[in-house]
C-alpha cells in the first residue's frame, strides 16, 4: 500500500513537472514571491519563451 | 532464456498468425538484458560515471534549467520530450515487408545503437555543464563541424515537418469527423489558453483535464457533423485544402505569443500522448491480439506499394525514431542534462527513454499487424499504385495474395464513421485502426470503433500538430540567428516584421515540400519519408560522430566499438539508401529517374496539355528532393572525414587530446532534496 502510495505521487510529481506547476512554485520559491496572475504571466514570458526555442523531437 | 525464446519463436514461425505477445516479451526481456548488463558496462567502465561528481544541476542550480531532479520523474520528462510521431508511423509503415525484419530491427537497433547514442549524448553534455550537440561538435570536432551540425538540424527540421503534416492531411483528407474533431482542437487550447492567463493561473493540470474533456466531447461531435448534410460538407477537404490550412496553422503558432495556442496545446498533447501509449500497451496486455501480417511479405523484393525500395536498406531508414534517431541526441543534449541530479540517473534516464520509447514502435507495429493484410494494403497503397477505383485496388491488393473485397472495405469505412478508407496513406489511419481493433476488444465492441478509431485520429493529430507548431517557430528562431549576420534586427526575436518575415519563410519551406508530397500521384510517402529517415539518422551518424571523439579524448579507444559500430551500420544504410533515392534506375525509386522519364513523356507528347504544367512540377520536385539528399550526405561526409581527420591525429599522437569535460566537483547533494 506504501509503494502504491509512493508510485501515485511520482505519478503526480511527474504530470506537474510536465505542466510546469513545479517550475512555476520554483521560481516562485527562489524570487521570494507569492502566486498572483502577474507572477504566472512574468513567469509564462520568461520559462515558455526559453522552452519554445529549444529543437522538439519527432 | 526468455528473450532467444521468444525471438526463435517470432523468428522461425511460418504458415500461420503469432500471437502479439511473443513480440512484447522478446522486447522486453531484450531491452532488460541490455539495460542490466551492456548499459550498466558502459556506464561503469566506459564513461565512469561517479555519484560524487556534482552534475550541472547542482553545481549551477538556478530554479529554471538547471535543477536536480528525481530521476523517476526526469525519465517520464525525457521520456516525453522524445516520444513524437515517428515510431508510430515508421514501423506501420515498414510493417509492409512483414513484421519480422522491422521489429527485429526495432529490439536490436534501440539496444545496440538508439539507447546507446542517447546515453552516450546524455552523458558528454552532462559533462559539460548541459551543452547542445553542435556547441558539443564545435568544441570536440572543430568549426566546420559545428556549423555542419547546425545547417543539418535546420533541414532536417524542414523535411521532418513536411512529413509529419503530410501524414496529418492523408489521415484527415476526405474525413468530415476527423477534420471537424481537429478543427475543434485550435478554439480548445485557445480556450485552455485563456483560461490559464486569465482565469485560473498556474493551474495547467486542471486546465488540461478541461481541455481533454472538450476534445472527447469533440470527437463526439464529429460523428454528429459527420452525418449532418448541412456540415459535412464544409469539413469534408481535399489534400490542398488541408495543407493550405496546416501551413496557415503553422504560420500562426509560430507568430502567435506562446501561451495563447502553442503551450496549452502542447501540455494537453503531451497528456493525451502518455495516456494513449499507456492504454496501448495496457490493451495489448489485456486483449493479446494475432498477428494478421505474416514474417515477410513479397515487398522484402522493393516493389513495396507504400514505399519503394528493397529491405536492405529502406527497413532501417524507414524506422528510425524507435531503433535510432539523431533528434534525440538533441533532446538528450538540451533540457535533460541540465536536471540529472546524479550521474547515475543517466542509465535509466538516457538508455532506459530510449528502450520505452523502441517499445512504443512494437506496440505500433503491433497495431499495424493486426488488421487483415488485404485491409492493410488497400488503407495504405496510393491510387497511383493499385489503381483509382475501389474496384481496381482490392484487385491489384488480392493479386498480390492479400485478398481483400469492395464489401470488406466499404463496411468497415462505415463501422469507423468515414466515407473511404482506400489511399488512406501515410500510417496514421492504419494506425488509428489497429488501435481502434485493440481498445474496441478491450471494451464496448465494434459498436464503439468509430469512437475509437477518431479518438486515435486525434491522438495522432495532436500531437502530430504540436510538432509542427513547436518546430515552426525553433526554425523561426534558428534562421533569426543565422539571419542576424546578414541584417542585425532580423535576429530580435520581439521585432515584428523579422518575427512575420522568418516565420514566413519556414513555413513556406516545409510548407512547398508538404504541397509536393500532397500532389505526389504516389503518395508523397514514397518520397518524404525515406528522405525524413535518411536525414534523421545522418543526424544520428553526426551525433556518433561527437561521442566517438569524446571516447577517444577520454582514453577509451579499445572501447570504440560501442559507437563506431553503430555509426559504421548508419553510414552504411544512409549513404546506400540516398545513392538509391538519387540515382536508381527504378522510377519509382530513383529521384532522377523518376524525373527523366517525365521528361520523356513531356517530349514524346504522352502528356495530355493540361498536365503538362503539373508535370513540369514533378519533374522539378524530383530534382530538388534529389538535391537534398546530396546536400545531405554532403554535410555529413563533411563532418564525418573532418571527425575521422581529429580521431587518426590523437591515435597517432600528432594531435592533442584536448578534453573539454568541467572539472570535479564534490557532489553535496542529500538525496532528501531531490
Amino acid at each position: 500500500m506504501k509503494q502504491l502510495k509512493i508510485i501515485c505521487q511520482l505519478l503526480l510529481d511527474l504530470l506537474r513537472e510536465l505542466g510546469d506547476q513545479n517550475a512555476y512554485q520554483r521560481y516562485l520559491a527562489i524570487h521570494g514571491r507569492k502566486h498572483s496572475h502577474e507572477e504566472w504571466r512574468r513567469f509564462c514570458e520568461e520559462h515558455l519563451g526559453k522552452r519554445y526555442q529549444r529543437v522538439g523531437c519527432c | 532464456m526468455v528473450a532467444a525464446l521468444c525471438l526463435a519463436g517470432i523468428a522461425l514461425n511460418r504458415g500461420e498468425p503469432i500471437n502479439s505477445i511473443w513480440l512484447v516479451l522478446a522486447a522486453s526481456c531484450t531491452y532488460l538484458l541490455g539495460f542490466r548488463f551492456y548499459a550498466k558496462f558502459i556506464a561503469a567502465r566506459v564513461m565512469v560515471l561517479n555519484n560524487d561528481r556534482a552534475t550541472p544541476s547542482e553545481r549551477l542550480r538556478n530554479g529554471h534549467d538547471f535543477e536536480p531532479t528525481n530521476k523517476w520523474i526526469l525519465f517520464g520528462h525525457h521520456f516525453a520530450a522524445i516520444a513524437g510521431p515517428g515510431p508510430l508511423v515508421g514501423p506501420v509503415l515498414a510493417a509492409q515487408f512483414g513484421y519480422l525484419p522491422g521489429t527485429l530491427w526495432i529490439i536490436i537497433g534501440a539496444v545496440l545503437g538508439g539507447a546507446v547514442q542517447d546515453f552516450v549524448i546524455l552523458f558528454s553534455s552532462l559533462r559539460r555543464d548541459g551543452k547542445s550537440l553542435g556547441q558539443m561538435a564545435r568544441e570536440e570536432i572543430g568549426k566546420v563541424g559545428g556549423l555542419t551540425a547546425l545547417l543539418t538540424v535546420l533541414f532536417i527540421m524542414i523535411i521532418l515537418l513536411a512529413v509529419v503534416a503530410l501524414v496529418v492531411v492523408n489521415a484527415l483528407k476526405g474525413s468530415p469527423w476527423g477534420t471537424f474533431t481537429i478543427a475543434a482542437t485550435m478554439p480548445i487550447a485557445v480556450f485552455m489558453g485563456l483560461y490559464l492567463r486569465f482565469w485560473r493561473p498556474g493551474k495547467v493540470l486542471e486546465c488540461s483535464v478541461l481541455g481533454f474533456i472538450l476534445v472527447v466531447l469533440g470527437i463526439f461531435a464529429g460523428q454528429w457533423v459527420s452525418v449532418s448534410s448541412s456540415l459535412a460538407p464544409v469539413f469534408t477537404l481535399s489534400g490542398v485544402a488541408l495543407a493550405i490550412a496546416v501551413i496557415v496553422y503553422g504560420f500562426l503558432a509560430s507568430a502567435l505569443p506562446v501561451w495563447l495556442l502553442l503551450a496549452p496545446r502542447d501540455y494537453l498533447s503531451t497528456f493525451v500522448k502518455l495516456g494513449v501509449v499507456l492504454m496501448l500497451g495496457v490493451g495489448i496486455l489485456f486483449v493479446r491480439p494475432q498477428m494478421q501480417l505474416p514474417a515477410f511479405t513479397r515487398f522484402i523484393d522493393g516493389s513495396g506499394p507504400i514505399f519503394a525500395g528493397k529491405i536492405f536498406p529502406f527497413c532501417f531508414i524507414t524506422i528510425a525514431c524507435g531503433a535510432i534517431s539523431g533528434f534525440h541526441s538533441l533532446i538528450a543534449s538540451g533540457t535533460t542534462p541540465k536536471m540529472i541530479a546524479k550521474e547515475w540517473h543517466a542509465w535509466p534516464v538516457g538508455y532506459g527513454s530510449m528502450l520505452l520509447e523502441s517499445f512504443v514502435a512494437i506496440m505500433a507495429m503491433i497495431a499495424a499487424c493486426v488488421l487483415q493484410p488485404g485491409v492493410y494494403f488497400a488503407v495504405n497503397s496510393p491510387a497511383g499504385v493499385v489503381g483509382t477505383t475501389p474496384q481496381a485496388a482490392v484487385a491489384t491488393v488480392t493479386s498480390w495474395g492479400f485478398p481483400v473485397t469492395t464489401g470488406d472495405m466499404e463496411g468497415l469505412a462505415r463501422e469507423v464513421g468515414e466515407q473511404s478508407l482506400f489511399y488512406r496513406t501515410g500510417g496514421a489511419p492504419s494506425l488509428a485502426l489497429g488501435m481502434a481493433h485493440i481498445f474496441a476488444r478491450g471494451g464496448g465492441g465494434r459498436a464503439i470503433l468509430g469512437f475509437w478509431y477518431h479518438f486515435a485520429i486525434m491522438f495522432e493529430a495532436l500531437f502530430i500538430l504540436t510538432v509542427i507548431d513547436a518546430g515552426t517557430r525553433v526554425g523561426r528562431f534558428m534562421l533569426q540567428d543565422f539571419l542576424s549576420h546578414i541584417y542585425k534586427p532580423l535576429g530580435r526575436t520581439s521585432w515584428l516584421p523579422g518575427v512575420i518575415l522568418t516565420s514566413a519563410l519556414i513555413v513556406l519551406a516545409w510548407g512547398y515540400f508538404l504541397y509536393q508530397g500532397v500532389r505526389d500521384p504516389l503518395g508523397g510517402i514514397n518520397s518524404l519519408w525515406p528522405l525524413f529517415g535518411i536525414a534523421n539518422q545522418l543526424l544520428a551518424a553526426i551525433a556518433l560522430c561527437v561521442a566517438t571523439t569524446i571516447f577517444i579524448k577520454m582514453h577509451r579507444a579499445r572501447y570504440l566499438w560501442i559507437t563506431c559500430i553503430p555509426l559504421a551500420w548508419l553510414v552504411t544504410i544512409t549513404f546506400t539508401a540516398a545513392y538509391q533515392k538519387m540515382f536508381s534506375s527504378d522510377p519509382r525509386i530513383g529521384f532522377l529517374a523518376q524525373a527523366d522519364r517525365l521528361e520523356a513523356a513531356l517530349k514524346s507528347a504522352n502528356v495530355a496539355a493540361v498536365k503538362v504544367a503539373e508535370t513540369q512540377t514533378l519533374i522539378f520536385n524530383a530534382r530538388l528532393d534529389a538535391v537534398v539528399c546530396g546536400v545531405f550526405l554532403i554535410l555529413v561526409a563533411t563532418i564525418l572525414v573532418d571527425s575521422i581527420r581529429i580521431w587518426v591525429g590523437i591515435l597517432r599522437g600528432t594531435r592533442e587530446a584536448r578534453i573539454t569535460e568541467v572539472p570535479f566537483v564534490l557532489s553535496r547533494l542529500r538525496p532528501e532534496e531531490l
